[in-house]
């Protein structure tokens, strides 16, 4: 467990926009998923992504990690945003684009 | 798991709160809901889908594949 959070910690501090997810940006496996990455490229996003059906340690460590019992996950700036639902009201309410904004910038 | 058993669920832990679940695929495994409660005030949506979340409890990892959720706190 220690090793995944670990591995989740430095994940989180080595990308300032990471998003937890089944699949990938170009072929995401579950709606939700991809919701998430359509957000992001629309807003431009510069952004990592971690496949949890590739990793069953990183797909449950990160549920613990985050106190947060579903994927996706978006973590901008190592801080834990939200998963789906939460990133499109954000994007909708134009709270997403400065947060991405900011990063992007000071990268 | 049906709509039904998660909506008296959160309803009970919530009590007051304004509650709307749907199957939307019809298989008992994937919903929607929508929850209005004044236990949300001054929470953040993280923090209010984790309450959420939390009444659910194990149900999360095992008869609910997904929940699209909506939380809001009511008018006054």
């Amino acid at each position: 467990m220690s090793s995944a959070n670990e591995r989740i910690q430095a994940l989180i501090n080595n990308n300032k926009v990471l998003v937890f997810m089944k699949g990938n940006r170009a072929i995401p496996m579950c709606g939700f998923s991809a919701t998430v990455v359509q957000v992001l490229d629309r807003l431009g996003a510069v952004y990592e992504t971690v496949d949890v059906l590739e990793d069953p340690e990183i797909r449950e460590g990160v549920k613990a990690f985050s106190n947060w019992p579903t994927i996706p996950q978006v973590y901008i700036d190592g801080k834990f945003i939200g998963g789906c639902d939460i990133i499109r009201d954000m994007y909708q309410r134009g709270e997403l684009e400065p947060l991405v904004r900011a990063t992007a910038a000071a990268s | 798991m049906t709509a039904e058993e998660i909506r008296a669920k959160i309803e009970q832990a919530l009590p007051g709160s304004n509650v709307q679940v749907r199957d939307t695929t019809g298989g008992g495994d994937h919903f929607e809901a929508l929850v209005t409660a004044v236990q949300f005030t001054g929470k953040s949506m993280v923090e209010q889908h984790r309450m959420v979340y939390s009444i659910l409890g194990q149900a999360m990892a095992g008869p609910i594949h997904a929940l699209a959720l909506r939380t809001s706190v009511p008018p006054t």
